[in-house]
């Protein structure tokens, strides 16, 4: 009896340290970061901080929290850059917290923690108005100092930043669906059902269509003044990531690693896709002579994400291996191409435009 | 090897269950606990025997004996006590199995509830990989995880009079005791005091140690839990094994 009473002793500890570790990993703080730069400086959400670096040379003008890092924050969403120098971070911590700074100092102007649930998406500014999308499906909207003006249930968990036209609002949700919501009535005026889910933000050109990728394996074009699907074009992967717009041609990555180009017309491909080394979950960055996009990589060969460089007609122009998992867009900064890898030491790597390293970031311990 | 042969197939069936009966995944979490208890049923049936077994050795005349006869001799009375579990068909192992086999199956289930539900985008990305292609699972994800009152990727409360109460926790803590004392078999004059005292032990520290899981973990394990105690007890009740004199304090016989 001692003996199994031992046994059982000890499997119930293993148990509980195997169930904590599960909850863990589960909840992992730096498993995704957000990253967003302006023309000096790159501010990167990562874990429990966020930090302003300088382009420069990737030194570290601030961090946020200064005094030491809040187990109930969580920085994934890509931090928002204001008109009037705020720099707006949403947390998907316990705190449900959305906070503003000031980009000077990395000191906090004022915070938002109404919401009941976690902050996956960024916010959006239109017209002097903070419209912030919650995984508890409401949009909240704030004034610049951080008061709520209004909130509005939508539907499903809204994972991706709005995007607007000006007098609408445009929305996607897990639920699979596209909103439209009227800035003036604030009431959703109509909503169009796409095939999957939609953790990303759609893409809008100046006539008004808006793109879509879902986890239906789909690209589809919606029309917004006819309210409808113009196109749908079915691809290998599910979609993570917004579309992004070059011109007539839209880009688009998919999880099963294939980049894609589209005719924004009518949804033809431009190129055959381009197999990359892993998931594409980042939106493509379309710069004047290529389009950066990053992979995972493939974790089952323990293979980095690599950053790839693919001219207007499909071919590669360079790629650069980055230690870690690229699952944020790429941004750029100045003349540089930044990436946030995960599981990695370095947070945040600046290539040139050559794809050459110009440095890492690797916050102090 | 845990990713391919324990959460994926975990994750898929789930994910099926929860398909096939109109997206619920509070139902799906019962069904598959059901099913599980199913495949199970077996070999906690033969901890039971093992157990009963067990316990009625402790006064049987030839056990006692060699006890006396090899009290100094170790090797002896181990190959003794051998000899009778296989003359009286006693696995002495069988009543360790279904715990063991139990251990892998709740954290296989905690991780397939929390990567199902997918409330971060890592989990969500995680989800996506490893679904198996018969599945079709694109209309269903992202999967709705409120049932009753419950997220069930998250831990469980209610308010009552401004207090957060855990309902869950302490009904898995009521059915978890309840299981234990059933499947305790009635203590004997000639009995194994320290034995029957550990054992006292475990069937009040394991429910409060799974009402600690319930109260901290995602309330999808909880609902596991509840449904599990329920079907165990059902299961001893039908075997004719349950024990109701120990589970009420000083109403044993």
């Amino acid at each position: 009896m001692k003996l199994k009473t031992l046994f059982i002793l000890s499997m119930v500890l293993i148990f509980s340290v195997l169930l904590s570790g599960c909850s863990a990993s589960a909840m992992r703080t730096n498993s995704w970061s957000g990253l967003s730069a302006d023309a000096d400086n790159a501010y990167l959400a990562n874990g429990t901080f966020v930090y302003a670096i300088t382009l420069k040379n990737g030194g570290q003008l601030w961090q946020y929290p200064a005094e030491g890092a809040d187990s109930k924050e969580a920085y994934f969403a890509n931090p928002v850059l204001t008109d009037d120098g705020q720099l707006l971070i949403a947390s998907a911590g316990s705190n449900h917290s959305l906070t503003s700074l000031d980009t000077t100092n990395g000191t906090a102007n004022w915070t938002f923690a109404d919401a009941i649930a976690p902050w996956i998406g960024s916010p959006t500014v239109v017209d002097g108005t903070i419209y912030a999308p919650n995984s508890d499906g409401i949009l909240y909207t704030l004034d610049m100092n951080g008061n709520l003006l209004w909130k509005k249930e939508i539907g499903g968990a809204l994972w991706s930043q709005p995007v607007s036209d000006g007098k609408m609002l445009y929305i996607t949700s897990l639920d699979h669906n596209v909103y439209a919501l009227d800035l003036a009535s604030q009431e959703i005026a109509w909503s169009v059902s796409v095939e999957g889910a939609l953790p990303g933000s759609a893409a809008i050109d100046e006539a008004g269509n808006l793109y879509v990728g879902s986890f239906g394996s789909n690209v589809a074009s919606i029309s917004t003044s006819s309210e409808a699907i113009a196109w749908d074009s079915e691809i290998a992967g599910w979609v993570w990531d917004a579309p992004t717009l070059d011109g007539e041609t839209l880009y688009v990555g998919d999880l099963e690693g294939n980049f894609h180009a589209f005719n924004t017309s009518d949804g033809s491909e431009v190129f055959a896709p381009v197999k990359l080394n892993g998931p594409i979950t980042g939106s493509p960055l379309v710069l004047d002579d290529f389009i950066v996009v990053g992979t995972e990589g493939n974790l089952e060969t323990e293979e980095f994400g690599k950053a790839y460089a693919i001219d207007r007609e499909g071919g590669i122009v360079w790629q650069q291996t980055i230690n870690g998992q690229l699952y944020t867009a790429p941004v750029q900064g100045g003349d540089l191409i930044l990436f946030s890898p995960v599981e990695a030491d370095a947070v945040l790597v600046a290539l040139d435009l050559d794809g050459r390293q110009a440095w890492p970031f690797t916050p102090a311990k | 090897m845990w990713q391919t042969f324990i959460i994926e197939p975990m994750t898929n069936l789930l994910l099926l269950i929860y398909t096939l009966i109109g997206q619920n995944f509070g139902i799906a979490i019962i069904l598959f606990t059901i099913l599980i208890r199913a495949i199970t049923w077996p070999l906690t049936a033969q901890q039971l025997k093992g157990t009963s077994g067990i316990q009625e050795l402790q006064t049987d005349k030839e056990w006692m004996g060699i006890q006396k006869k090899y009290k100094g001799d170790k090797e002896k009375l181990a190959q003794e006590q051998m000899r009778i579990y296989k003359e009286r068909g006693i696995n002495p192992f069988g009543s360790c199995l279904p715990t063991l086999i139990q251990f892998p199956i709740i954290i296989g289930l905690y991780q397939a509830i929390i990567r199902s539900l997918a409330a971060t985008p890592l989990s969500l990305l995680n989800l996506s990989r490893g679904l198996y292609p018969i599945l079709d699972v694109t209309k269903v994800i992202p999967l709705k995880s409120t049932f009753l009152w419950m997220d069930l990727g998250r831990p469980e409360s209610i308010q009552v009079f401004g207090f957060a109460l855990p309902v869950l926790a302490i009904i898995v803590v009521i059915t978890s005791y309840i299981q234990s004392k059933l499947m305790t078999p009635p203590p004997n004059p000639g009995g194994n005091d320290q034995g029957a005292a550990m054992s006292g032990m475990m069937s009040i520290y394991m429910p409060f140690l799974m009402g600690y899981f319930a109260l901290t973990f995602a309330s999808g394990l909880a609902l596991y839990f509840i449904t599990s105690n329920l079907l165990g007890i059902a299961q001893y009740v039908m075997m004719g094994k349950a024990n109701w004199d120990n589970v009420i304090p000083g109403r044993k016989k």
